[in-house]
């Protein structure tokens, strides 16, 4: 039960690239959210690590980039948005639908 | 005293002053201190004299100047000339100028801008030399040879410096002057887009905070890249459908981009704009898809007979067919269509046909369309009375959109009719402009719509407030979940305030409304019902009433709304997304709750909770 409380969580892509980022950062995605939601009792829920086998490393990098993007600017006004590479655009987009976010 | 040369243009007192010497000349005496000193240094008065009398003449002349100071200008950058006495004394002169212009301000300035680049070779001799020949320049209105093509032209104060720091012609400068390369443009500082920008987000829905969803900016930065993009994989519909909506807007749907948007598995296609689709890829899209139940397109003007021909001969499973000025389309085809696939319709919307479609085939319509039960019919410019009479004896219809032109003279008997006929199973009832129905209609609507959610009654100067009001109190039908009743007010010009009993929604017609439907109620629209007073938004908006679903709300052109009135909505609208307020004027300073979007504020100070900027929108 720790785990599930921990202040971080970690995101694997499918290449097993991980990526170590804050809680709250992670649960800007709806669907982290409810996967890490400690009284769903998933499995990500009790350790706190999220395979995410439809992405990339490349792509869960630019997402994890996107969740501290959000976190940064959430209490700003006119934020830019953010860069994101075209040739990663429709990947990311895919990503984007699934994770909720 | 000849202590501080004459500089090249001689002014009003160096010829004063050249003219005493003159003067003194004609006395011989003692010769002075100076002149033995300048003697002993191989300079000679006299000398210095005639040297000035040539440049006078020269001055006058004007015709050699130019060509005289590129030689001078030569000397000057190669002092290892031979030391002619009036070489040197050029030599000297100079630099007494260009100490001079050391001292300047214009030095001190351009110095100060050239700071910021440290270039070692260029010093401040570098910078004095070339204050130095610009001052030598000719002035505006002289003649001047060209640097580059040496031709004669005349100085204007837009002359450029050519390479050299000499003038150039008119045709040497332009050519010049496109040689070299532009700066590259300013690049617009983010995080600080101006006003425009903002209303324009805030009317996309965007609040001005926090950062925009992935999703979001993935969409935008797919359609920015839409001509690279080759195939969408297997993107799911409902992002299909966003794309197509900001393809649309940016009018980027063409032949090419339409075959990412062809896929023969899904059953429905919504193009929002198809102005640049010609007849063979309305075949495709039709040929490609065979499986379509749901076909919507907007701005299909290029959209001719054979299309609907191929629909009727390929007999489609057409249910929803939405179709935005298909104006090719003759009433031959629409009666045909209706005919062969009517059966299966089960929504129908046409917007913008002016040279199709009448009241016949309105008619024909409403006899092989039995099961529809979705009908929006917007400025069909031939259809009448007819169509109205054609439309009360659909035994289907749940939702009516009926939007006349202005125009077209309607007999309100016949809305009555379908109020009547068709009224109790209505849902959806939006009947927009049509002016002269009246108190009948709200009371027709009273008795026999008991099942609508949506109800639109907007653009009407006959509706009186006790009819609204009639309508709304202890109305069967359950709470209203969209309510649009805009532009529902008088409009005598030369008496603004309406006649003592108030025409359109007012006061007790407002109350009734949210008293009825405040519970349930997500959109309201009373822009322009000027008749709203101030008591009413009052006891609308007072402490302890709540609109727990109210998510839209436009007052605009309710010039009763002020700060106070604002603020009791953000209290009593916890759920509210959007408050249009264009033309309350009163609306000057407000403090808004975070997530919500106040559109249509002018010069208004607005401060937005929990968020650390704060700005006027």
């Amino acid at each position: 039960m720790a785990d599930s409380a921990s202040e971080y969580v970690t995101l694997i892509s499918h290449d097993d690239y991980e990526f170590i980022i804050p809680r709250s950062a992670a649960c800007i995605s709806g669907t982290i959210r409810r996967m890490l939601d400690p009284s769903s009792k998933f499995s990500e829920g009790l350790t706190g690590r999220c395979k995410l086998d439809d992405m990339s490393g490349v792509v869960l990098e630019k997402v994890c980039e996107y969740f501290c993007y959000h976190e940064k600017y959430k209490d700003q006004t006119n934020v830019p948005d953010m860069d994101i590479p075209p040739e990663l655009c429709l990947e990311l987009l895919m990503a984007a639908d699934y994770l909720d976010t | 005293m000849y202590d501080t040369p004459p500089p090249i243009k001689p002014t009003h007192i160096d010829i004063l002053r050249a003219n005493r010497r003159q003067q003194a000349r004609a006395i011989r005496g003692p010769q002075s201190a100076l002149t033995d000193f300048l003697a002993s240094n191989n300079i000679s008065a006299r000398q210095i004299q005639d040297d000035y009398a040539n440049r006078q003449a020269e001055a006058a002349r004007q015709a050699n100047e130019t060509q005289r100071q590129s030689v001078d200008a030569e000397q000057a950058r190669s002092p290892s000339e031979p030391n002619s006495p009036e070489d040197l004394i050029k030599k000297r002169k100079r630099q007494q100028a260009i100490a001079r212009i050391k001292n300047s301000k214009e030095f001190a300035k351009r110095k100060a801008r050239l700071n910021g680049n440290d270039d070692p070779d260029y010093d401040d001799e570098d910078l004095a030399n070339e204050i130095h020949e610009e001052r030598q320049r000719p002035q505006p209105g002289q003649l001047a040879n060209c640097e580059i093509c040496e031709k004669r032209f005349t100085v204007t104060p837009y002359s450029k410096a050519g390479p050299n720091g000499g003038l150039l012609c008119p045709d040497c400068s332009k050519k010049h002057k496109a040689d070299e390369k532009k700066p590259p443009a300013k690049k617009r500082a983010t995080g600080n887009i101006g006003r425009r920008q903002n209303q324009a987000n805030l009317l996309d829905g965007l609040t001005p905070h926090g950062t925009q969803s992935l999703l979001e900016t993935c969409i935008k930065k797919v359609a920015d890249y839409i001509h690279d993009v080759e195939d969408f994989g297997d993107l799911p519909p409902s992002l299909l459908l966003r794309l197509g909506q900001i393809l649309s807007r940016r009018r980027a749907v063409t032949s090419k981009t339409l075959d990412l948007f062809l896929r023969p598995q899904y059953r429905s296609i919504d193009l929002f704009d198809c102005a640049k689709l010609d007849t063979d890829d309305f075949h495709k899209i039709l040929a490609s898809m065979p499986h379509l139940t749901r076909v919507n397109l907007r701005f299909t003007t290029p959209l001719k007979d054979e299309i609907i021909q191929y629909m009727v001969d390929r007999d489609m499973q057409i249910k929803d067919l939405h179709l935005d000025g298909p104006n090719l389309v003759t009433d031959a085809c629409w009666r045909l269509l209706f005919m062969k696939l009517g059966h299966r319709f089960l929504s129908l919307k046409l917007w913008n046909l002016n040279s199709a479609f009448d009241d016949e085939t309105t008619q024909v319509m409403c006899t092989h369309c039995p099961n529809l039960q979705r009908l929006k019919l917007k400025f069909l410019h031939r259809t009448g009375n007819g169509t109205l009479e054609a439309i009360s004896t659909l035994q289907s219809l749940e939702h009516l959109s009926l939007h006349y032109l202005k125009e077209t003279e309607i007999d309100p008997k016949h809305l009555l009719t379908i109020v009547d006929n068709v009224g109790p199973r209505l849902k959806t009832l939006s009947l927009e402009e049509f002016e002269f129905a009246d108190d009948s209609l709200l009371q027709l609507i009273h008795e026999k719509c008991h099942s609508l959610v949506k109800l639109r009654l907007s653009k009407n100067f006959t509706f009186t407030d006790k009819g609204l009001a009639a309508m709304f109190t202890n109305w069967p039908n359950k709470a209203l979940t969209y309510v649009d009743m805009n532009s529902l007010r008088d409009v005598d010009m030369t008496n603004p305030n309406g006649p003592e009993e108030p025409i359109g929604l007012a006061s007790s017609g407002f109350v009734a409304l949210m008293e009825h439907s405040g519970g349930k109620i997500q959109h309201l629209n009373v822009a322009s019902c000027r008749h709203i007073p101030y008591q009413a938004f009052e006891q609308v908006f007072a402490e302890g009433k709540v609109y727990p679903e109210l998510k839209y709300l436009d007052i605009s052109f309710c010039p009763a709304v002020d700060d106070y009135i604002a603020m009791s909505i953000f209290r009593c609208c916890p759920a509210l997304q959007r408050l249009v307020v264009f033309a309350c004027f009163n609306v000057r300073d407000i403090h808004i709750p975070r997530g919500l979007a106040v559109i249509g504020t002018v010069g208004a100070t607005v401060k937005i909770d929990g968020v650390a900027q704060t700005e006027t929108v």
